[in-house]
Formats: C-alpha cells, structure tokens, sequence
C-alpha cells in the first residue's frame, strides 16, 4: 500500500510522510483564502478558531453558543488556578461590564501564583502518575523538593525542552534542580517502565506491546524503535543514599539485544530516536570509559552518557513528536481531549482529529521557545475553548469536533481544592493567617512560595479527600472515572465532615446570619457553583429556607442544601 | 460422584429468596435468575484463590516421591485412578476427579512482584487489567450495582502482594478491598448526621442533577449518579461483607483460620452476585522450612478449599463459576541447606475447577526429577486465555476503552483447548 513512497524509508515514516503530505497540501489550499500573509499575522487563536470551525460545517455540526459568564469564569479558574473562584471573585468578574474582561481575566490567572501551583500539579500527576518507589519515599526526591522544582520552572514559564533536558539529563546530584530525578527515581530506574513512559509522556507514542514483539495493531510501532529507546536508558542505574535518597550512576558498557516472541526474530542497537538515526558511543579506550568508576559504594559516572545523550537528543523541535506531544496535552488539559487521542498513541492509524490545527500549533511552539503558558492563552482567548457546555440540539456531536465544551471531571486535586474554596474553608484560614501578628518580613520568597506555604496547613486536613478522589498509581488519568469508594467518601467519611463544618469565616458561618433568603440563596450558589440561582432554584431553596422554623432548622437546611451542591454532578465536573 | 456434606438450611433458603427477587432487589443486585420467571443465563463468575509467595508444586500437584528433588512427603492415591498428589492435600485428593490440574506451567518468572502481575495480567507488559478487573469489566451489565471485583486478603504488608489493579480499565474496576473481613470503609452514616439530613441531602442532589442534566451530555451525569446508586446498595446490603450472618457450623467447616474465614466471606459476595471475588492465601514463600511450611499452608489450604468447592456446588453457584487456584510462581526442584525451596517458574503447577472447564482432567507432564516440563507447556498468557473463555468471553476480543483499543488477552498466546467444557 505504501508503493508510490520511497522504500528506501523505515515505514513508519512512509506512512507518516502521507500525514505530513495532507497537512502540507491542506495548508497550501487554505492560504489563499486568507488573503496573503494574513494567517501568520492573525493571532494563534483565531487561526485555532478558524481550523476548528470549518470541519464543523463540512460535518454538519452545529457548535454551542459562546459560553456564559458564569461558565466561563469557573472553567477559566479551574484549567489555570486548579480551583474554582471565590463569590466574592465570581461576583466581580459577573458583574464586569466591559467588554474585555475574560481577556484581562486570563492575563491575571496566568500571571498569579496560583498558575504556577496548579500546572506544577498537573504535570506532577501527569509525570509522575502517582507512583511511589518500590524501595519508598526513602529513596526517592522529597515531595517539597519535587514540587518546588515543578513550581519555580513554571513561574518562570521555563522553555519546556529546557524542563525536559532536566527531567531525562539530571542524575540528581545538581543543587539547583536535581529534584528533576524523581522522573527516573519513582520509576524504580526500571529501564523497561523508563523507555515506554519516555515514549509516552515526551513523544507521544507507546511502544508497550513493541518491548515483545513488533506491535501487531499498529505498523509504526517496531520493536527496534522500543529497542533503540530502551538503549538509551538502560545503562542508568539506582544509586541509593545514605541517610535518604538517592542518585543516577551509569555504567559505560552494556549492548542491546531483543528478540521477537511471535518470530523469535532477534536484533541488536544502539540508542536510537524512534524514526531517528543511530547513535555510536564514542569508542574509548579501555579502562577510560569512566570519570567515576562503579564500585560498591562508588556511583559509577561514564564518560560518555547515553542517558545524557537522551537528553540532548530529544527535546528538540525537530524531534518527531517532541513538540507535538507537548502541544497535544495543553490542548487536552484545554479541552478534555486531545487533537491526537489517547494522548500516548501518536501513529498513522490514529490521525490526529485535527491535523492543520496541530500543525499550527506545533509550529506556534516552535516559534516560541516551547512557550507553555503562551500556548495556554491563546487556547484560552479561543472562542473554541470558551464555547458553552450546554448542547446546541439535545444531543452530544463527536467530542473530536470541538463544537461543544466538554463535561471534564475535576482531578482530585481540583476537587479537594474547590472544596475546601466552596465551603469557604481557603478564605477562613487566609484570614486567620491576616489576623495573626506579623512576623518579621521573611527574605524575598517567590509569590508561588508564599502562596503554597499559606496553603499547606490546609493540605492534612483534606488528605483523605485527595486520596480518595486520585487515580491508579502508573495510570494516565483521562477521562472521567468517579468511583464508588468516592461516592461513599462524600456520603459518610468522618474525615469529611470536619471540612462541613460552620466554623467562624466559612460559608455556612456567613449564610447563618444573613436574614433573607434571597441573598442567602445567591450567596450560596455563587460559592459552591459560581452562578447565580435560576429563578426555580432560588424560589425551591427560599421555601425550605422559609419552612425550617427554629434557627437551629434552618442551620440544618442550609447545611443540606450546601452539601446537596457539593455532591451534584455540577460540582463535580468541569463544564 | 461425590456429594457434598453441608445441608441445605433455612438460613440459606431465605438469603437466597432475598437475592433472587422476593424482596424486589434482583435487578438492583443484577445477581440471580429470578425464580419462575423467564430464564435469564446467570452470569458466570470467578474465584481466584491466590497462593501468594509461590506453593511448591512437588508438595501439592506434581509430587516426585523418591526422586532427589522430591522431598519427604508421600505421593497419594486420588479419585482419578492411576493419578497420585501429595499427601498434604488428602480431602483435595478426593476431590481430584472435579478439578482441572495443570503440571506444565512454563512462566518464567522468578520474581514476586513480576510474577503476582504476569499470573493475573497474562502478560508482562505493564499495565493491564489483572483478572478480576477484566473479568468484571467483560461480564458487566447495564444495571450492576454492586462492585464487579472484590480482593479479600490480610491488612498486613502489602509490597508485591498488591501488585496488579484495574490498569488502563481505571479505579472503577480496580475492585474493593476486604482487608481482614471488615467491610469497605464508609458504609456506615456518621453518628452525626440525622437521617432527615441524609435524605434531604440526597433529594437535592438529586433534583440539582435533573435540573443540570437538561441542557448537558448525560452520560457522564449518569456514570456519577451510578456510583451514588452503587453506594446506597453497598450500605444497604453491608451484611454481605459480616460473617456474623453465617451459622457457627458453616464457619467451623470452611475453618477458623484466617483463609478459612476469607474464603467464607468470598462464598458469600459471590452468592450475592460479586462478579469476580479474589482469595489471597499468604506464606507459601518457603526458604527456609520448605516442609514444615507446607505442612501448614497445606492444611488449611486443603480442608477450606474442598468445603467451598462444595459449598459452591450445594448452591447452585458453581456450575457457572470458575475457580482457579494458582500462585505467582513455584519452587525449585533443588532444596537449598535451610530446607528451603527457592523461586522458580519453568515447570509449576496450577488447577481451576467449575464453570467452563472440564474436571478430572490432569494436563502436562514434567520429568522425574521436575526440573523440566516435558508434555504440553502452558505459559501464564495461554492460562488467561483459558480463563476468559472457560467463562464465555472470546479472549481474541478488544477492550475499546474510549478512542483505545487493546487486545483483551495477549495476542501472543492461546486459550488451551483441551482443558475447555
């Protein structure tokens, strides 16, 4: 089927040149259309518009209306400070007049600490997958270490290929940054898990079933590109310290073999780049491959680093499917699924959704030095990211369409947190750390720092709800998966309770002295759900207010209708 | 034929009117055939009991009395005739003629955490569905409402013995965790919280989502409202997960001992319609002692296993469910100088007994010494296809889990043909 394309090119890359070819082709035909020039000049996120939009009206879809304010202001909190608002913010941003408030507002999200926070969260999970050693934290990176890594490199808006040179390069010993080695240390240095979670999380593609056999689903995935993979890292090995912790050593020896278990085919490389050229360790003399030679108690550090060599290779943009992966998951953390999806299955039998939208955005990356928080405000000042949920004709289009915005369950970590936001537990504790006597100014910590160290007593109090609300250790979490454990948990966890709970500050605490029902009502819905109250929500919620009676009764209902909210699918979900 | 000694009692009777119907929860429960009513096919279900820490296969399945590598222990005459088993499981070797005994697993795997995955996944590439989250998602139906996968085992040090989990088929299926009987955490409303307050808190809900679900995709307002449903099930029937239920004769025969106890509890999720419940039996991990140890595990092993394969029977429950009994490896043929036996997976035994497989039925074969499998070797991916078909799935089938699709077995191995009914 591949005739008419050079033999002479590994497969995978003959049947990727069609894709490239269509993109190219596409790209071409769409460009007069435009006037001349005009599309590089627009900004990223009409053209993002633009490429969404006119598939809509070849497969008939009719998208959503712009979403409301309301919806807006929730989903914007959520995606770029993992928490919903505060009332008081859902109220100033509602009752903004001007015209270009949710530009201002993503500027400001963007731009405050909480950005930081909330990506360093997102990338821990989608990084690490929640994985713990099998040795124990004892020899893995402390998670304070780990996440201020994760938090300085976003609030500094760090290049992503400079992240990525950290997290596959560093072995652990560098002061500065050598918390990027809980990448490799929770992974046990297990070369296997390393060269399919490589594979995965930086490139796109899993070669899972190619560790064994050449994978029989899907043509681009050989066995000699796991293999080549594979070379690279396997080499590296766990070097525990003493008391805690623990460092990369590498050996400078080691080939690679592997043999199919359908053909008994075997083969032998050296690190390659799927779909890239060999690489050949520089030939040295024996007995000086080492800087540090392995011993007992000796990391052994080589000479020649192939892991090194990994990490210098790979964050490129001319990597195939370095750039694209990344664009791929901002657009999925955006939109609830990815151009490509899975996310991890990049490969001609499973084109992207949208292939010039990609291409676009793959090469705005470029561009930009792998600007992350750049891409994520184009994506967010799109009219395809800030569509309504709400379904234009009763039922759902395909979700690859984009025409409306997707239900998206929160994270656990978006949960806990708008939790603890809703019930106004966030707000209660800030103002008792106000009230507190100042302590003498402490020396310039980062606004992140600040932020996380003010937050962090609320952390043990919420750590059931985390752990109850997380995923499987070593799994991607896409999609929505709510649980029966969780269901149990906000039903009748003792540990729950104390989070419900009117303390002074809180929002049951506030709702008990406000007389009316009516600001009451609001005052609720705007801090559980964003929104203000329809008219039945507010006349149905005033009646039970009304017939409580004793102020003891009314405690009792409006602790009912809180919690009601609290466990609504409205809540629980992204809309 | 053996018949199997347990009564059928009132007790009994009336938990089973219970499930199929009587009180109008069938349907809830998604269990039982309704009696009377137009036959539906009752789901077929497993049981895993797990030997974790790897039994050794010369003192169990695959004696070599005599031989160097054989031990102390006698081989012993079975319902089979012509076949012999360790002496260690004499009610088990009665019983011989209504299993399904492999001698010739080649795994290959001499390694815990490896071969806790392998044995459960069929495959050594992680992250796959272990069985009973594959089973539970392939045997799902619409209206289920109890949890399809249930792991019972002791709350003790979990390491590799917790190896293994739902995998890409995510939390819902990873199954609830009975650790030392006691039943899933949260079943039970909190002293503080009033009954008028639950229901008023679950009325709001519900009339939050009816209002919110007007203008939204469903689907996912519906798969949480099912985990609500399935709560309200789960505190509602809690009295499937307390042993106090059953007779003080019932719990003497399945045996006061910790596995005894667990495989009680199994016998009663899976009467209640738990798809797929796992056993784990702990200690088999003879380095040392290999003999004395096995004495032991053995012995609780045989006199619980029989009594729950007849229990099984007596309810009707086993001729659609599927009993495999299997660890994560065996042990060596050489017994180091503590009396030990150490890891080893090229030529091990398992056995499966109930639905889908034929019994009296012994496959493959090792050499006198049990160093090596001579006859028809099997391999951990081959036993999972068994599995899977033994209970009416086609294990050349894919998982569409969203946009993915995965094959559901490994497409490298195969279902043995000559152990299927």
């Amino acid at each position: 089927m591949n005739g008419i394309l050079p033999t002479h090119l590994p497969r995978r890359w003959r049947n990727c040149d069609k894709i490239v070819c269509l993109v190219a082709l596409a790209l071409a035909l769409a460009q007069p259309a435009q006037g001349q020039g005009s599309a590089e000049s627009r900004p990223l996120h009409e053209r993002i518009d633009a490429l969404v939009s006119r598939p809509l009206e070849s497969r008939k879809l009719i998208p959503a209306k712009l979403s409301s304010d309301a919806e807006f202001v929730r989903r914007v909190y959520l995606d770029l400070s993992g928490v919903i608002p505060t009332a008081q913010e859902a109220r100033t941003f509602l009752d903004d007049p001007s015209p270009d408030k949710r530009a201002r507002l993503i500027d400001t999200l963007l731009a405050a600490p909480g950005y930081a926070l909330q990506m360093a969260r997102v990338f821990d999970v989608m990084l690490l997958e929640r994985r713990v050693p099998a040795g124990g934290t004892a020899v893995d990176v402390p998670l304070p270490a780990w996440r201020a890594y994760l938090c300085e490199a976003f609030a500094e808006n760090r290049p992503w290929d400079v992240m990525t040179r950290e997290l596959l390069g560093g072995d652990g010993s560098d002061t500065a940054r050598g918390a990027a080695v809980r990448f490799y240390l929770t992974r046990d240095v297990n070369a296997h898990q390393l060269t399919r979670d490589v594979g995965r999380l930086f490139l796109g593609i899993d070669l899972q079933c190619a560790q064994c056999h050449d994978d029989p689903r899907f043509k681009d995935y050989r066995q000699a590109d796991y293999y080549g993979l594979y070379a690279f890292l396997e080499r590296s090995k766990l070097f525990p310290v003493k008391p805690k912790g623990a460092l990369l050593g590498e050996l400078a020896v080691g080939t690679t073999k592997f043999t199919s278990v359908f053909t008994a085919k075997s083969g032998e490389t050296h690190p390659r780049l799927p779909g890239g050229a060999m690489l050949t360790d520089p030939a040295l003399e024996k007995d000086r491959e080492y800087r540090v030679k392995p011993g007992p108690n000796q990391r052994g550090i080589p000479v020649y680093s192939r892991r090194m060599a990994l990490s210098e290779q790979l964050p490129r943009g001319e990597t195939p499917g370095f750039t694209r992966n990344l664009a791929n998951r901002l657009w999925a953390l955006m939109l609830g699924r990815g151009i490509i999806q899975p996310l991890d299955l990049s490969h001609a039998g499973n084109p992207p959704s949208h292939p010039e939208l990609l291409a676009e955005l793959e090469a705005w990356l470029v561009a930009r030095h792998h600007d992350i928080r750049g891409l994520l405000r184009e994506i967010a000042l799109s009219r395809t990211y800030q569509r309504s949920s709400e379904l234009p004709d009763g039922s759902p289009p395909p979700s690859d369409a984009f025409a409306v915005a997707p239900l998206r369950g929160l994270s656990a970590e978006q949960f806990r947190w708008s939790l603890l936001q809703a019930t106004g537990r966030i707000e209660a504790h800030l103002a008792k750390l106000e009230a507190q006597p100042k302590k003498a100014p402490a020396p310039e910590a980062p606004a992140w720092k600040q932020l996380a160290d003010r937050l962090e007593p609320l952390e043990r109090p919420s750590a059931a709800l985390l752990t109850a609300f997380a995923g499987l250790p070593g799994q991607p979490e896409e999609g929505f998966q709510p649980t029966v454990d969780q269901a149990l948990h906000l039903l009748n966890s003792e540990k729950l309770l104390p989070l419900l709970k009117a303390d002074p500050g809180t929002l049951l605490h506030r709702l008990s002295s406000m007389e009316q029902p009516e600001p009451l009502v609001g005052e609720l819905y705007l801090s559980v759900l964003s929104r203000r109250p329809d008219a039945e929500e507010l006349s149905e919620a005033g009646q039970q207010i009304a017939a409580a009676g004793s102020p003891e009764g009314r405690n009792v209902v409006v602790k009912s209708l809180m919690w009601g909210l609290l466990l609504s699918a409205e809540f629980r979900l992204n809309h | 034929m053996m018949h199997s000694q347990i009564p059928k009692s009132d007790e009994y009777q009336t938990r089973r009117r219970w499930l199929t119907g009587a009180v109008g929860t069938v349907a809830a429960l998604g269990a039982a055939p309704l009696v009377g009513a137009a036959p539906v096919q009752p789901r077929k279900q497993l049981l895993l009991l797990f030997l974790s820490g790897g039994a050794s296969q010369f003192e169990t399945w695959d004696p070599k009395p005599g031989a160097k590598t054989g031990g102390p222990f006698r081989a012993i005459p079975t319902s089979i005739p012509g076949e012999r088993i360790g002496e260690l499981l004499p009610h088990t070797a009665k019983a011989l003629h209504r299993l399904t005994v492999v001698r010739s697993v080649v795994s290959n795997i001499a390694d815990h955490f490896q071969g806790h995955y392998a044995l459960q996944s069929g495959r050594i590439a992680p992250g796959y569905p272990v069985l009973g989250s594959a089973v539970a998602k392939l045997l799902e139906r619409p209206d289920d409402v109890l949890p399809g996968y249930v792991s019972i085992r002791r709350n003790g040090p979990k390491a590799y013995t917790d190896v293994g989990d739902a995998g890409f088929l995510g939390a819902k299926y990873d199954g609830v965790k009975v650790y030392d009987n006691l039943p899933p955490q949260n079943l039970v409303r909190p002293a503080g919280i009033t009954t008028p307050l639950a229901e008023s808190v679950e009325r709001l809900r519900r009339a939050a989502d009816a209002r919110f679900r007007q203008r939204h995709d469903g689907r996912p307002i519906e798969s949480y409202e099912a985990t609500y449903q399935q709560a309200a099930a789960l505190m509602k029937h809690r009295e499937i997960f307390d042993l106090a239920g059953e007779s003080s004769a019932m719990h003497d025969r399945y045996g006061r001992h910790e596995f005894g106890q667990h495989c009680l509890q199994a016998r009663r999720l899976l009467e209640a319609g738990v798809t797929c419940v796992k056993v784990t039996h702990f200690d088999w991990d003879a380095h040392q002692d290999n003999f004395y140890w096995h004495q032991v595990r053995c012995a609780e092993f045989d006199r619980t296993f029989v009594t729950l394969l007849d229990d099984l029977e007596q309810r009707g429950l086993l001729e659609h469910t599927l009993v495999v009994v299997t660890g994560e490896m065996g042990r060596t043929p050489q017994i180091n100088n503590l009396g030990g036996r150490d890891h080893w997976g090229r030529a091990w035994s398992m056995a499966m007994a109930g639905a889908g497989v034929k019994p009296g039925v012994i496959h493959g074969a090792t050499n006198d010494l049990g160093t090596e499998v001579t006859e028809d070797p099997v391999t951990h991916g081959d036993l999972f296809h068994t599995y899977l078909r033994a209970l009416g799935i086609d294990s050349r089938m894919d998982y569409t889990i969203g946009d993915q699709t995965n094959p559901v077995a490994d497409p490298a191995a195969k279902p043995i043909e000559a152990l299927l009914a």
